[in-house]
């Protein structure tokens, strides 16, 4: 199944190689390299999953979970954090708050990435 | 009891009248008349002498109670009871009873003076007592730290003004003197009380944060010994409990909290920047692994990828033990005299790139003449690098950083002056301490908070210049340093 991945991060080599190994399994992914370019093209099209970064120029990772979930038509977008930030974020409080699925701590594994986003989107849709 | 004329006079006036009353003659009248007026003037003789001794000896009883009288009970002495109690002969009718009470007032007077001598010696000891209160006060009231002290019954003994001013009361005018009353922290009054009516006389601390009047708060040392005298059985027991209770010395460790919090932020910033190249070498290396570049020219761009973000964490451990090293005194400065415009030339051309990605304008305005600088090349080279790239991260995209060189007295001058996000009072002041970064521009860019203090220590330590900065919140930020001139060359 064909999902629509939005990756943002300011980290350009980080998120090509993302996007690249999302892209090679078949899904569609655009990119933004910071949140408010991310929440421009979230308004634009409406993603099945959002992955970000949390330390972004203009508007951070939190600004945009902030953002996103207090709006009705993004509350419930699944979202996953890709962070070099180490003991500042914490995975229970970032579920608990913003209902972040994974931290996803760097370096990471671009083949464990794209084994989570099908892994929760697959099992969302087994859900419905 | 009679003396002896008086004796004698009586004696001749019994016999005078016995002879005139019992002769019987009557022939002979007149000569018993006589006699017996004769008689009757030696008793009166008799009775006049008895009469003058006895108003002679209450006169000098009276003299003596009148001189008794007027003694002063605080100031008589041995000098003064003799004089009332003067020695009497043996045969005097009041010779014991006087001697007697003479011994006694004699005895009263060493009793006297040894309270006299007891009472000196008690003043001396309370002046001094007094003395060393007042001493130790005074320490106790010079010391910045404040310090506390409780008795067994948990109420304060004492508290320095420090004290005081930290938990806002006056010693000598609190209604209560409980310290539960006085001290609104449980922590506090938790290490206190338990040190208080622990078995050991042992030193207790812990790290305490107390809020202060105004409302904000501050962290504290607080160390708490128990007073008394432990194991000191010489001491009377009245003595032990007057000086048993908890003295709490308080020491502020808002620097110590502060240096801690910015070494956390600063492991952290350095762990991000470490992570993010290191996380590009290895999704790269995991992508070439699992075959996912399928032709020559995606492996060769994945490999540059990995090539670059190598280099960039290289740069970062390079510069992180600059500063190391810098600040041990390790490094070996070697210094020249060298054209300042030329290394700020170099400078420009190594932070171009980076000023071009974000449509920065980098314009250079540098001196005509010739600027000579004793310096290191590479060390200067590096502080102007930092500054250029510090005004290039925090101006916004479009904006314009300038670079201006000129002589000044003594020696030379160069800023740089961007269009950027300025700087607050506050930050202005602290941006060359290390790990500092601005907090509201901390997500415009990535940095460590070393760039700035690495060049400060470079241009004032290594070089005798010094650096400073001026800047408008929201307008931009100038950065000038100041070097020693290194002379003319032709």
């Amino acid at each position: 199944m064909t999902y629509r991945v939005l990756l943002c991060d300011d980290e350009i080599p980080i998120l090509r190689a993302a996007e690249f190994k999302i892209k090679k399994a078949g899904h569609e992914v655009r990119v933004a390299s910071d949140g408010e370019e991310a929440w421009e093209l979230i308004r634009e099209r409406m993603p099945d999953i959002l992955v970000t970064d949390c330390q972004m120029p203009r508007l951070d990772g939190l600004g945009l979970l902030r953002r996103l979930r207090e709006h009705d038509e993004t509350r419930h977008l699944p979202v996953l954090m890709l962070t070099a930030k180490g003991f500042e974020l914490s995975a229970a409080e970032l579920a608990e708050r913003y209902n972040v699925l994974e931290l996803i701590a760097k370096p990471f594994s671009p083949r464990y990435l794209l084994d989570t986003i099908t892994r929760v989107l697959d099992g969302q849709t087994v859900e419905t | 009891m009679l003396s002896a004329a008086t004796f004698v006079l009586a004696l001749g006036a019994v016999v005078a009248c016995a002879a005139g009353l019992l002769v019987d003659d009557a022939g002979h009248w007149p000569w018993r008349a006589g006699a017996v007026l004769v008689g009757l003037v030696l008793a009166g003789a008799a009775v006049a002498l008895l009469l003058s001794r006895f108003r002679r000896e209450r006169g000098a009883i009276r003299r003596h109670l009148d001189v008794v009288g007027r003694l002063d009970p605080w100031t008589f002495n041995r000098d003064d009871v003799e004089s009332v109690f003067p020695l009497l002969e043996t045969h005097h009718p009041l010779h014991e009873a006087a001697n007697r009470a003479r011994a006694r007032f004699l005895t009263l007077c060493e009793h006297l003076q040894d309270f006299e001598h007891a009472q000196a010696a008690l003043e001396v000891r309370c002046r001094r007592v007094t003395a060393e209160r007042d001493r130790i006060r005074a320490i106790l009231t010079a010391l910045e730290d404040p310090v506390l002290a409780i008795d067994q019954f948990d109420e304060l003994l004492l508290a320095n003004p420090s004290a005081e001013a930290l938990f806002g009361f006056d010693a000598e005018a609190v209604e209560s003197r409980a310290l539960a009353h006085l001290v609104r922290c449980q922590n506090l009054i938790e290490l206190l009380t338990t040190t208080s009516h622990r078995e050991v006389s042992q030193s207790r601390s812990d790290e305490i944060e107390i809020l202060r009047p105004g409302g904000e708060s501050g962290w504290y040392r607080v160390t708490a010994t128990k007073l008394g005298p432990e194991g000191d059985a010489a001491k009377p027991a009245d003595s032990a409990a007057a000086a048993s209770g908890v003295v709490a010395v308080f020491r502020d460790i808002a620097e110590k909290k502060v240096a801690q919090r910015r070494n956390a932020e600063f492991v952290s910033s350095v762990s991000h920047e470490m992570k993010t190249p290191l996380a590009g070498i290895k999704a790269y290396v995991e992508l070439l692994a699992d075959g996912e570049a399928e032709d020559q020219e995606t492996r060769d761009e994945f490999l540059h990828v990995i090539d670059s973000q190598a280099d960039r964490l290289q740069r970062l451990v390079e510069n992180l033990l600059n500063l190391a090293r810098m600040e041990a005194g390790v490094v070996k400065v070697d210094k020249k005299s060298r054209p300042l415009n030329e290394v700020l030339e170099e400078a420009m051309g190594v932070v171009r790139p980076a000023a071009e990605a974000k449509r920065i304008g980098l314009l250079a305005d540098l001196s005509p003449m010739y600027l000579g600088v004793l310096a290191d090349r590479d060390m200067l080279l590096q502080a102007a690098i930092n500054l250029l790239s510090n005004a290039i991260k925090y101006t916004p995209d479009g904006g314009r950083v300038t670079l201006r060189s000129r002589m000044v007295d003594g020696g030379v001058r160069f800023e740089v002056e961007d269009s950027g996000v300025g700087l607050s009072e506050e930050d202005a002041r602290r941006v060359f301490e290390k790990f500092y970064r601005v907090k509201k521009n901390k997500d415009m860019a990535p940095g460590t908070g070393l760039g700035l203090p690495l060049a400060k220590h470079i241009i004032e330590d290594v070089h005798g210049g010094s650096i400073s900065v001026e800047s408008m919140l929201g307008q931009g930020s100038t950065f000038a340093v100041t070097l020693p001139g290194s002379g003319q060359l032709s």
